[in-house]
């Protein structure tokens, strides 16, 4: 079984070392002359003049906690899939409860107006 | 070679888990808890359970830690006013360690969990893991998954309730089928203008 997951394993170190390489090539390699000005955080050619951190509408956040709930749904949905020949119409009742269930949260989003950006 | 995969990604693991709880940037904290998840994903395929291990990427990897890093990221978060709590709040951390801590220790030190609908095959070459769970997840264990699907629900009407309290009076909606069906009448105004006296003659 494991030995399916060796081009993963391969993927990991390439992507690793591809990914740290030029890094360490560039660190190791390039010219290294600071001075305060050239080290100093800027902005389009201005100073920083204040934090990034700021208050944000918390819409942004109901948009990624929709998105985990039904990511959560299509994660079910996996297995399911792969033994529906096994469990036959009993696991398709099942899933159309949990999905109707979840149906409804999806109506009741779109009648509140939270699929709709303002 | 197992061993060996398992010990590096092992050490990996409990590097990232130091570093998430003993940086001082919260963002960087939340990029090492992605670290983590990606080697606590490894050790879950390691030991067979390859659709938690995916699900474990594909969900919080993808998901939660989204969330984490918009939270992170937009929220004014003060740093220094943070660390300030770090001794009062420290008796309250420690009792939540040590009741996850206990908890631990009576999953791992109790007998097998009673399992209805017979024990879960192991994964093999013949029966891989998503199909053993699947087997017994919608069939001996669809109680447990639909009440998962009420507390999705739950969690849709908590997060929408919670963020959908007040209509804001100045806000903007974008509405399609009137922006369509928009006529060159209502938008375009042709005026003359007087050669003369060179001025716009505006109607209104």
């Amino acid at each position: 079984m494991l030995e399916n997951y060796l081009p993963v394993l391969m993927f990991i170190i390439v992507g690793l070392v591809f990914g740290a390489l030029p890094l360490i090539a560039g660190f190791v390699l390039g010219p290294r002359r600071p001075h305060p000005e050239k080290q100093a955080p800027y902005e389009c050619g201005f100073e920083a003049f204040e934090d990034s951190r700021m208050k944000f509408d918390v819409r942004y956040y109901l948009v990624a906690l929709l998105f985990i709930l039904f990511d959560l749904e299509i994660a079910f949905l996996f297995p399911w899939a792969v033994v529906l020949e096994d469990i036959g119409l009993f696991g398709i009742a099942a899933m159309g409860l949990f999905v109707g269930l979840l149906v409804i949260g999806l109506l009741y989003e779109w009648q509140k107006g939270a699929l709709e950006w303002e | 070679m197992e061993q060996v995969i398992f010990y590096l990604f092992a050490g990996v693991l409990l590097f990232a888990a130091t570093m998430v709880i003993s940086v001082r940037n919260p963002v960087y904290a939340a990029l090492f808890l992605v670290l983590a998840f990606f080697n606590a994903a490894v050790l879950w395929v390691l030991v067979g359970a390859e659709f938690l291990g995916l699900a474990l990427i594909v969900v919080y990897v993808g998901a939660v830690m989204v969330l984490f890093l918009f939270v992170l990221m937009m929220l004014d978060v003060n740093t220094a006013a943070m660390r300030e709590g770090f001794t009062r709040y420290l008796p309250v951390g420690v009792v939540v360690a040590g009741l996850m801590l206990l908890q631990l220790i009576v999953v791992i030190l109790s007998e097998q969990v009673d399992l209805i609908g017979g024990l879960i095959p192991e994964p093999s070459a013949e029966v891989d893991n998503v199909h053993a769970i699947g087997q017994v997840l919608y069939t001996a264990y669809v109680y447990p998954f639909e009440i998962a699907a009420v507390i999705l629900l739950l969690a849709i009407v908590a997060a929408i309730s919670l963020t959908m309290r007040r209509q804001r009076p100045n806000t903007q909606r974008q509405d399609v089928p009137k922006q369509l069906s928009v006529t060159k009448e209502q938008r375009l105004r042709l005026v003359q203008i007087d050669k003369k006296n060179r001025r716009h003659t505006s109607d209104t």
